[in-house]
Parts: C-alpha cells; sequence; structure tokens
C-alpha cells in the first residue's frame, strides 16, 4: 500500500508541470462552477428565502410541489416550444443563407457574415428595446407595414395569442449570425474534388446540394442544432425586456422563472429547483444530440 | 467556381450561353434575395440609430418617417445630461470586460496548454469533467454565486464590485477547450528541441507556446470580450446602485422606467441609448471581424 502511495506520489512528481499548469484554471472552474453547481443543487432541497440561514429542508417536496405549480408548467412547456419554434428556423435559415452566399466569393461572404452577425454583437437587451418601439399596436413599425398589405393591428406584446411569438422573433434576428459563421467555415472545407465530379456526373445544384453538400456538412450541421438548442433553452433577457413573462405567462421561460423566483421574490430554493431541472433536461437533449453525432461521425 | 447554389438547374447538354444566361439569372436572383434578407435583419438597427435623432412627436407619427426630415440632438443631450451616469456605465463595462478578458486568457492559455501538450495520471478524466459543464445553462450557478457575493459583501467596494462582476466568467470550459485544440497543434520537436537547449517548462511555455498558440489567444480575447459585455442578468444582479450599472443595463433601466416621471416613454431617448449601447461593440466588431470568427470557428470546424 504504502509503496503504492509512493508509487503514485512519484507519479505525480515527476508530472508536476502538468498540474501546476493546469491548476489555475481548474482550481476556477471548481469554485466558480463545480462548487457553485453542487451548491444549487442541495439548495434544491431547501426553503430557503432571504435570510439564508433559516432554511428548512424539505426534501424532494420541492420537486413535487414543483411540477403541481401552473407557473412552472407553463414556463416548462413555453421553453421547450421556444426551442422547437426557434432552432429549426435558425437552422433553415441560416443554411439557406450559407449556401446562396458560398459560391459568392470571399468579400461577399465577409460582407453578409457581418450583416447577419452584427445584431448578435448588439445583444438581446439593446435589440429589445428597439423592438418595443417597432411593436407598438398604435404607432409602430410593424404594424404600419401589415397595414401596408391590409393587415388589422396585432397586440405584439400585450395579447395571450402573439406574445410568445413576438419574443421568438426578436431571438431569431440574433441567432442566426452564429450558424452562418459556422456553416461557411464548414462549406470552406469541403472537398471541392467531390463537389466537382458531381458536375462531371450531370447532377444539377439542387441534387448536388441535397446529396452531396448537406450530408458532408452534417457535423456542422448536428454542431449548430446543439448549441442553438442550448442557447435558446436559456432564454430570458428579450423576455425580460419586451413582456415580463406575460400577458399571463404566455411567454414566460425556465430562465426567466429562475429570474423570477430567485431574484425579485427570494425563494432560492425553489429557484434552484427549477434550474436543476432546466440542467437535467438540457444535458439529456445534449446527450441524445451527441449519440446522434458520434454515430453519424466518419 | 460561378455556380450558383440551389437556384437553377444545368442539364449538361445546353448550349453554353444559355447555360451561362442561366447562371448570371440565379446569381442576381441569390444577390436579391441576400439583400433583401439583410435589410431585414439589419432594419431594427437602422430603426433605432435613426429613431435617436427624431422629435417625440416623429417617433410617434403614422405613417412613420424613414428619413429623418428634421434630426435632432435632443435626445443624445436628454442621455448624457439625465439623472444617470451614462460614460460611467460605459467605463463600467470596459473595466468588467477587460477584467473578465486578461484572467480568462491567462487561464485558458495555462490549462488549455496543459491540457493539449502534457500526459499525466487523471488527465482525461480531468478534461473530460471540464467537456461535459461546457454547454450547461449557467444560470443555475448564479443563485449560490450571489448569495456568496453577498454573502462577502464584495459590492460595497468598486473595485469588489468589479471583481464580483467578472466572477462567473472566470471558469471558462470553452476557452479551456479552445486553447486545448491549438495547443496539441504544437510540435513535441520544438518542445524537445528548447529543453535540451537547457529551457525550463516555464520558459517552453512563454516563448514558445504563447506565440504559437497567439491566434487562438486573440480569438478568445475578442470572443470573451464580447460575451462579458453582454452578461446582462449578473450584472443586473450584482450592481449595487445606478454608478455600477454597465451599458446593457443602464439602456435597460432607461428603457423601462419612464424617464422623468413621465407616463408615456421617451422612444428618442430610448433610441438614443439603444445605440450608445450597440455602438461600442459594433465598432468592436467590425474592427476585430476576423477573430470573432476564429473564436466561433475554432472549437467546431476541423481543418
Amino acid at each position: 500500500m504504502t509503496a503504492k502511495l509512493t508509487g503514485l506520489g512519484r507519479e505525480i512528481w515527476r508530472n508536476r508541470a502538468g498540474y501546476l499548469f493546469i491548476a489555475p484554471g481548474y482550481l476556477a472552474f471548481v469554485v466558480f462552477m463545480l462548487i457553485p453547481l453542487a451548491a444549487a443543487a442541495g439548495l434544491s432541497f431547501y426553503k430557503a428565502s432571504f435570510v439564508i440561514d433559516q432554511r428548512q429542508f424539505v426534501g424532494l417536496e420541492q420537486y413535487a410541489r414543483l411540477f403541481r405549480d401552473a407557473k412552472f408548467q407553463k414556463a416548462l412547456v413555453n421553453t421547450i416550444k421556444y426551442v422547437l419554434v426557434v432552432v429549426p428556423v435558425t437552422l433553415g435559415l441560416s443554411l439557406m443563407i450559407s449556401l446562396l452566399v458560398h459560391p459568392r466569393g470571399i468579400r461577399a461572404q465577409s460582407f453578409y457574415r457581418g450583416a447577419f452577425y452584427l445584431p448578435g454583437v448588439a445583444g438581446g437587451v439593446i435589440l429589445s428595446v428597439v423592438w418595443l418601439w417597432i411593436f407598438n399596436p398604435t404607432f409602430g413599425l410593424l404594424n404600419y407595414l401589415l397595414g401596408l398589405v391590409g393587415i388589422e393591428p396585432v397586440l405584439w406584446l400585450a395579447s395571450t395569442k402573439t406574445s410568445f411569438w413576438a419574443v421568438s422573433m426578436v431571438v431569431l434576428t440574433f441567432t442566426i449570425g452564429q450558424p452562418i459563421i459556422l456553416f461557411l467555415a464548414g462549406l470552406a472545407n469541403l472537398n471541392q474534388d467531390i463537389l466537382d465530379a458531381c458536375v462531371v456526373d450531370g447532377a444539377n445544384n439542387w441534387q448536388r446540394t441535397w446529396f452531396v453538400t448537406l450530408p458532408l456538412l452534417r457535423p456542422v450541421i448536428l454542431f449548430v442544432i446543439a448549441t442553438q438548442t442550448i442557447g435558446v433553452f436559456q432564454i430570458w433577457e428579450t423576455i425580460y425586456m419586451l413582456t415580463e413573462g406575460g400577458p399571463s405567462n404566455s411567454s414566460t421561460s425556465l430562465v426567466f422563472l429562475i429570474y423570477q423566483t430567485a431574484f425579485i421574490a427570494g425563494r432560492y430554493g425553489k429557484a434552484s429547483a427549477i434550474g436543476v431541472v432546466l440542467l437535467i433536461l438540457v444535458a439529456i437533449v445534449t446527450f441524445g444530440q451527441l449519440r446522434l453525432w458520434d454515430r453519424t461521425e466518419v | 467556381m460561378e455556380t450558383t447554389a440551389a437556384t437553377v438547374s444545368r442539364p449538361r447538354e445546353r448550349p453554353h450561353h444559355q447555360k451561362l444566361w442561366l447562371s448570371r439569372l440565379g446569381r442576381l436572383f441569390s444577390y436579391v434575395i441576400l439583400t433583401v434578407l439583410a435589410i431585414v435583419f439589419l432594419l431594427p438597427l437602422y430603426w433605432m440609430v435613426t429613431g435617436s435623432s427624431k422629435l417625440q412627436t416623429i417617433t410617434m407619427a403614422v405613417p412613420p418617417e424613414f428619413f429623418p426630415s428634421q434630426p435632432t440632438l435632443a435626445n443624445w443631450i436628454k442621455l448624457f445630461t439625465g439623472p444617470w451616469p451614462s460614460w460611467r456605465w460605459l467605463l463600467n463595462s470596459i473595466i468588467v470586460s477587460m477584467l473578465t478578458v486578461v484572467i480568462v486568457v491567462i487561464i485558458a492559455a495555462m490549462t488549455g496548454y496543459g491540457f493539449g501538450k502534457k500526459r499525466f495520471p487523471g488527465s482525461e478524466v480531468l478534461f473530460f469533467i471540464l467537456l461535459s459543464t461546457m454547454f450547461l445553462p449557467s444560470q443555475v450557478m448564479l443563485i449560490p454565486l450571489f448569495l456568496l457575493v453577498r454573502g462577502l459583501h464584495l459590492t460595497d467596494s468598486v473595485p469588489g464590485s468589479y471583481l464580483a462582476m467578472a466572477l462567473p466568467m472566470l471558469s471558462s470550459p470553452y476557452g479551456i477547450f479552445l486553447v486545448k485544440q491549438f495547443a496539441s497543434t504544437i510540435p513535441d520537436d520544438l518542445i524537445d528541441a528548447a529543453k535540451i537547449d537547457g529551457a525550463s517548462e516555464w520558459q517552453i511555455f512563454m516563448r514558445i507556446a504563447v506565440p504559437i498558440m497567439g491566434p487562438a489567444l486573440a480569438a478568445l480575447a475578442i470572443f470573451t470580450f464580447n460575451l462579458a459585455w453582454n452578461y446582462f442578468m449578473w450584472h443586473l444582479l450584482v450592481a449595487a446602485d445606478k454608478f455600477m450599472y454597465t451599458v446593457p443595463v443602464g439602456v435597460s433601466y432607461i428603457a423601462r422606467v419612464p424617464a422623468y416621471g413621465k407616463v408615456t416613454q421617451d422612444i428618442g431617448l430610448m433610441m438614443a441609448g439603444g445605440s450608445f449601447g450597440a455602438f461600442f461593440m459594433i465598432v468592436f466588431f467590425l474592427a476585430f471581424q476576423q477573430y470573432f470568427v476564429k473564436g466561433i470557428t475554432f472549437g467546431a470546424v476541423k481543418g
């Protein structure tokens, strides 16, 4: 036993350079990521409010109560809905734009890449400021433009029927930038010989795109789906700026509910439990997507 | 390759001039689609900037004014003279973002190099744990971190506040991953040669690894700056008062609180605030576009 230990000790001493190099980063990772994660998981079993020392253990009852909570149910369903709406549209739109931009040469690529990434750089909060105006039912730009084609004014942010879609629309304006950058890089890396061979074989552009380009892009597409899904699962600042989750929770999300529950209502235990549910949801979905990725990687 | 993607079909037997004509039409068609889409996506930014120069009556006019006919500086003057410290917000944003970048880049360079170039017992397990948290939603950890910051009274002082605002971003699994990918391409021969010449581990890192990893570190720095700038929720939670707001928090404050106690929102002022907030990041992006692209693609696309 002692021999083994000294063996291990000697092994560690021999590799001390490696350990020392990773030490600062790993320490930060443990202190600011792993410990807070564990603390949140622990806190999720407590009823805890502003005076954190007076927390009471409630165990799994917290989760049982959470799943009976109508507001939580709404936030859970909405979050999944946001993912199911925003991710496919983002994917389709960014893929289409990339396929159109790619053959257009380096300068056009860098121009359009910049143009579509720009809104995302400004950030969701800043963009929401202008959308508050654009969505205004009486003097907003959107209703004016829709009026030109004969559509009646819509109460975008104030109606339970449209608030979800209004938020989705704004989110979409800053999600397509990152996939376009990835797709253009992916397209530039494709084997040109294979694509040329298709032209020689008489494949038209549709066939070539559908049967050759897209399958070759598959790893990038799956990466985009994974990162976008994770991103949209965390949607909240647009909601904070535009609707505060309303009206009657029609546009709320899990992260917005975490914000409200923890930092407005001060119910840290319950908010941690919502966070844990979100974490598990994201982990399951990401794991599923990674499995898909592994299976398709050549 | 002057072909259009997915717009026209081109059977081989077509005469050459007709093919050329079709391909030109396809190219024109794709430019039209792209330009229309680009206008749609950039319109909100245009609307915000021009809106910042419109008088209150014009911002509420129907039909709206697409090109400001009587531009005014009134909104901008209000933005900089209102009961809030706009320039201070900018200073706060710059300090917090720079602080985050410096710490993240140093940490990621060392740790990424360690994982990329060193083999030691446990290195794979440790890296796997790090990697598996890379994409976890960070809001969960904000609750304990918030309680920690509050418990330590970090936000009582200005430097403490800046440190607190940078805290949750300091563990940067993505940055470490990105640098590791890059570091593992450093040739072993180079390191061995330096060792034979008597260089210490630290000298090898500073004189050989860091210059080679330079592009990755630069991309990480630019990318992290943008992320830190827009880390809205945390800044909102930690900022003790109006003087500690960052630009996005300040802009949200102007947009959501009716200015000067007015009941109606002051749209011109909102747009000036929004433009002020967008300006620095947009200039930053235009100046460093290549690094943004690298920061996004290094980790994802092979080759």
